[in-house]
Parts: structure tokens; C-alpha cells; sequence
């Protein structure tokens, strides 16, 4: 049985169409990430599976059951991280976990479940004075629950700094072990590849591809910029940077030396250039980013907007030192 | 049913609002400057303070209390519903396992919690002060079980489960229109015009229709007026409950009346009320897209 089985689900709000026969299927035990930029109906679709909103046609079962007449049923069995959500201003972050044990019947203990997410010390503290990192921990406290068969989190990162990202990736992966399914929504590729299983692109309401992180990338031809700052660049750069395998294209400017890679080890680009006797100085990595893989997914279509999406970019910069002395790790997989 | 668990998280959020002591203070105050009232108006008009008794103190208090239990519904219950639609924290409740009739009858309950602590207080410290000043007791008596008990601690206990009841309207009343909109000022433009109606223009609707049935005309003796016109004005939540309140206070009513202008026909209009507007609000909230 499907966690998740949606089937031609279509949703309009008056003469707007949100969602065009949308098929979606997610497996049960599986990390599935749910893409798109905003607006491209992401959370109407976790809206109808929750029945906070009603499709307009189409079938949509969760857990195996009716999403509208077994509403009830599915969310004792979901935990819910809903998107443009508030918190209680008044009520402190125990109440609420509290309020969700009691909603739900399982009699955990608030503080249990406040500790996994990192915000015990805040326990007593009305939520309405919470950050808003804090907030996105306190719901998602609220949505570990009575260990939900299946987790929804619409933008579960949203608000969190990188470290809290992580801790965020780490509870989810421990859900995955307890038997849990995950279904996510985002629009950064960094926080979905680095957990899912499968991702589905949505675009205007369509789902326009449903496939693995690799599959995705390979399927769009991606590749990673690096932008390596040299102190002078040799003479013999430009001519032995190309033989690393995966290098698409090098071009220098002064002492900035940028190349273009597939599938390839960064780090050995950087060995390959000390070895011709630079020095690097500097060093920045930029990531096909969601926007550029997700315009090579609707590139079809004869809009071409969003062509600024290009400039917002993922960018990592590693001090050089930290690159060269540590030869084992590859030096950008933070930006990965 | 899960809707105690969605009443409990309410309460606890007004509790921790200034609203539910602000709401006890000014009930507090506004009964015992009734009761104050009560026993100086008499002695300025050269009555008797003797005839000073604890329940006409509250046939007394009746009407000003319905002034303040309406405008207090509005403001404690006019964002219940409409207010976590237009957050987002309606969201943070739906996600939990409760259905929609369970969130608008969790919400009825609550905030008229949040009502009724205030007017059960304030109705128990005017009590506090009939002690106090020395103002005394009616003489009548229930026979239960043999002994001869005074009446008027059950009369009391009427009265204030009367207004109980009667906030009860209100809370439904506000709850329900709250329930029908995802906006706030729309939910309390509503609620205030739904006041409006009922506290200021009733008077004139069976009067109106008094007009149009006599065929556009005033008629010519208006102390004789149909029985239906009273009735009329007894639809309105507010003449209800003054109309139950005198029932209750002044025990038996005069001369040959039908049952539909009875007390206990007040209460069960005021019944139909805490069904009514709930029931509509459930109705547009359940098909509602949040």
C-alpha cells in the first residue's frame, strides 16, 4: 500500500486553476521531497491531503484512506508540519505539545519531545515570543506526536539556521529508521538532496517530473561552477585543468580561474592546479541551484520567465587553507 | 470527541490573556455598583428599604446584565474561529486529529467559560453584599422532603443559570458568525450589526409588523394588541431571557396567558438560539477551504 496516492487532482480557487490533474504516488518508508518554486501549488496539495482544502476533482487517499471522509482517521496516524502556520502567542511551547498529546491520546510526556527538537530550555516560555526557528521546532514537536506513520512538513527548514537544518535532517532520518514515511515539500534543492529518496518537481499545478536526485540531475545535464581564486594564474593551467575527468569548460580572467564540471571530484581540480604552481587563495563552489534545474525541466515551455532565477545562486566559500591541509574530505560538501 | 481538548486549550488561553480578568473585574464592579444602586434609588424616590429584597435586587440587575454579557461575547468570541482561519494557527489545530464540528463546539465551550466565570462571580459577590448591607431574604418556601427550605437560594441559583444560558446565546450567536468568515473584521462587523438588530432595533420589528398588518396603518387601539406581537419580541435573544428572569423573580404571571408567552417558553426559545447560529457557523465552516 501507497503512503500517499493522489490521482488526477485538480483544485481551483474561483477562475484560478492551483493544481491540473496532479498523479503523485509515494511509497511507504520512503523520504519523498515535494519541489517547486512558490506558488506551483505545493502546499494546496498538502492542503487537500490534510482536507483543509477541498479538490475540485480527482481522488487523493492517504494511508489508504479517503482524504475527505477519513480525515479524522488519517490524522491520527499523520503528523503534520503545516505551512503558514501561527503559533498560540499566549500558550508556552509545553501547552502545546501538551494540547497535541491530549488531541491525539497518546500521553507522552511534553518534555520528551521537546528535548528532541532542541527547545527544552524554552519549555515554559509563552511560544508567541519564540524565534521563528524556534516556532518551526515547536510544530514540528507537535508533529513527532504518538510517532505519526507518516510526517507531511511543508517547508520544514524555513526559519532554521544550517545547524538547526541539520538537526532537522537528523530527526527526520530517525523517523525514516522508526518505520516512518516522509513526505516534504521545499523549494531548496540542498535540504532535499541530502535526505530524499525521490523528489516530484511541480510546475503551475502540474507535476512535470518524478525522479531520483541523481536521475534529476543527470536528466538536466547539471553541473557545478567553481570559482577558484589563484595568486598568479601558470602558464600550463588552462591546458591541464581540462584532462580532470567531468570538466566541461575552463576559462581564466586575471587571477580568478572558473571551471564548469559534471560529475567529477572538486578537489582533484584544486590538486591539479597547486600542481601546476598556483597557490589558491580563494574558493567558491556554486551548485546547479533548484530554480536553473527546475527551468531545464520546463525549459519546453514557451514561457521563459524567472530568467533572473539564475542570479540567486547557492554559493559556498571555503577558506583555501581549510581545502589543501585536509586532502581526505572533499572540501565542498557542505555546498552539496 | 475531542472537542474538551480544543474547549481546554482555549480556556487556557484566555486565562493567560488579560480578558478573563479584565471581564471579572468589570462584572465584579458593575454588580456591586448595581447592588449599591438597588438599595439608594428607593430612599432618593421615598420608598420603602425594607421592601429591599436579594431578588429583586436581581430582577434589578437583569436588564443592565444583558448589555454587558452581549458586548463581552462579542469581544471575547468574535476572532474564535474567524481569528485561527486568518493566523494560521487554524492550521496547527486541523493538523491535529480534530474534526471541524469538534473545533466550533470546543470553541462555544471555551469562551463561554471565559463568559460564565465572570458572571458567576459577579452574580456570588452581589450575593456577598446582600449579606453584607443587611438587605434581606423573601419569605417564601420549598417544601422538599418534608422541612420547609427558604425559596430564594433556588430562585438565585435559577437566576444565575439563567444567565448562564443566556450568555450561552451569545457565545453560539458570536461563534457562529465567526465560524462563516476567515476575516476578523468581517467576523466582528457581523457580530456587532447581529447586535444591533437584536439589542436596539428589535422594538421596532413587531411594531413594524403590526403596521403592515393592519394594512399600512397604525391601529386604533393599541393597548389591545394580538398576542403574536409579544411573541414577537420575545425572539429576540435578550427579550427572552429579561421575559424568563421576571417568570423566575416574580413567580406566576397574570391573568389568561397562552403558553407561548410563558417563562419557560422564554427559556426554550433561548434553547432553539444556542442551536441555531452554531448550527449555521458548522454548516459554511465544514465546506470551508481554510
Amino acid at each position: 500500500m501507497d503512503a500517499i496516492t493522489v490521482s488526477n487532482l485538480t483544485k481551483d480557487f474561483g477562475d484560478v486553476r492551483a493544481l491540473d490533474g496532479v498523479d503523485l504516488s509515494v511509497e511507504e518508508g520512503e523520504v519523498f521531497g515535494f519541489l517547486g518554486p512558490n506558488g506551483a501549488g505545493k502546499s494546496t496539495t498538502i492542503d487537500v491531503l490534510l482536507d483543509f482544502v477541498r479538490p475540485t476533482s480527482g481522488d487523493v487517499r492517504v494511508l489508504g484512506m479517503d482524504a475527505r471522509s477519513d480525515s479524522m482517521a488519517i490524522r491520527e496516524r499523520v503528523g503534520v508540519l503545516p505551512d503558514g502556520y501561527h503559533v498560540y502567542d499566549r500558550l508556552t511551547g509545553r501547552q502545546h505539545v501538551a494540547f497535541a498529546v491530549r488531541s491525539k491520546g497518546t500521553g507522552e510526556d511534553p518534555t520528551d519531545l521537546l528535548e528532541r527538537v532542541g527547545i527544552a530550555e524554552a519549555a515554559d516560555r509563552p511560544a508567541g515570543g519564540y524565534s521563528k526557528g524556534m516556532k518551526q521546532r515547536l510544530v514540528l514537536a507537535m508533529a513527532l506526536v504518538g510517532e505519526p506513520e507518516l510526517l507531511i512538513l511543508d517547508e520544514p527548514s524555513t526559519g532554521l539556521d544550517p545547524n538547526g537544518a541539520r538537526e532537522m535532517r537528523e530527526i527526520i532520518r530517525g523517523e525514516v529508521e522508526r518505520g516512518a514515511t516522509v513526505f516534504f515539500s521545499s523549494h531548496v534543492l540542498e535540504q532535499v538532496e541530502a535526505i530524499c529518496d525521490r523528489v516530484a518537481i511541480l510546475d503551475e499545478g502540474r507535476i512535470v517530473t518524478v525522479d531520483t536526485i541523481d536521475g534529476l540531475r543527470t536528466g538536466a545535464g547539471a553541473t557545478t561552477e567553481l570559482a577558484i581564486t589563484v595568486d598568479a594564474v601558470p602558464d600550463g593551467a588552462a591546458d591541464a585543468l581540462p584532462a580532470v575527468p567531468g570538466i566541461e569548460d575552463v576559462s581564466v580572467d586575471g587571477r580568478l580561474v572558473t571551471v564548469r564540471m559534471g560529475e567529477g571530484s572538486k578537489s582533484q581540480v584544486l590538486h591539479e592546479l597547486e600542481r601546476t604552481g598556483a597557490t589558491v587563495v580563494d574558493f567558491a563552489t556554486r551548485e546547479t541551484s533548484l530554480e536553473e534545474l527546475f527551468a531545464a525541466y520546463t525549459e519546453d515551455d514557451d514561457e521563459t520567465d524567472g530568467p533572473d532565477s539564475a542570479e540567486v545562486e547557492a554559493t559556498t566559500a571555503v577558506n583555501a587553507a581549510d581545502v589543501t591541509a585536509d586532502e581526505s574530505a572533499d572540501p565542498v560538501e557542505v555546498g552539496r | 470527541m475531542s472537542f474538551t481538548a480544543v474547549a481546554r486549550k482555549d480556556f487556557s488561553d484566555a486565562r493567560r490573556s488579560r480578558s478573563l480578568w479584565a471581564l471579572s473585574g468589570l462584572f465584579v464592579l458593575f454588580t456591586l455598583l448595581m447592588t449599591y444602586l438597588y438599595t439608594v434609588i428607593p430612599e432618593l424616590e421615598g420608598g420603602d428599604a425594607a421592601e429591599l429584597s436579594a431578588i429583586g435586587l436581581l430582577g434589578f440587575i437583569a436588564a443592565p446584565a444583558t448589555l454587558f454579557v452581549t458586548l463581552a461575547a462579542i469581544v471575547v468570541c468574535y476572532k474564535a474561529i474567524a481569528g485561527e482561519s486568518e493566523s494560521g494557527s487554524g492550521k496547527l489545530l486541523l493538523s491535529l486529529p480534530h474534526s471541524r464540528f469538534d473545533v466550533l463546539a470546543g470553541k462555544v465551550l471555551g469562551r463561554w467559560l471565559v463568559l460564565v466565570v465572570p458572571v458567576v462571580g459577579g452574580l456570588l459577590v452581589a450575593l456577598g453584599a446582600v449579606f453584607a448591607l443587611g438587605i434581606g431574604f423573601p419569605a417564601g418556601t420549598l417544601g422538599v422532603a418534608g422541612f420547609d427550605l427558604p425559596a430564594w437560594p433556588v430562585v438565585y441559583a435559577g437566576f444565575v443559570a439563567l444567565t448562564a444560558l443566556f450568555a450561552l446565546v451569545y457565545v453560539s450567536l458570536v461563534v457562529g458568525i465567526s465560524a462563516t468568515t476567515a476575516s476578523t473584521s468581517k467576523a466582528a462587523a457581523l457580530a456587532l450589526g447581529a447586535w444591533v438588530v437584536f439589542e436596539l432595533l428589535w422594538d421596532a420589528v413587531p411594531v413594524g409588523l403590526v403596521f403592515v398588518a393592519n394594512g399600512f396603518a397604525i391601529p386604533a387601539n393599541l393597548a389591545a394588541l394580538p398576542n403574536w406581537v409579544a411573541f414577537v419580541s420575545l425572539l429576540s435573544p435578550s427579550v427572552a431571557y429579561s421575559h424568563a428572569a421576571t417568570g423566575l423573580l416574580t413567580d406566576g404571571t397574570t391573568g389568561a396567558v397562552p403558553f407561548y408567552l410563558l417563562g419557560w417558553f422564554a427559556v426554550l426559545i433561548l434553547a432553539v438560539w444556542v442551536v441555531v447560529p452554531a448550527t449555521v457557523g458548522y454548516l459554511r465552516y465544514r465546506n470551508a477551504d481554510l
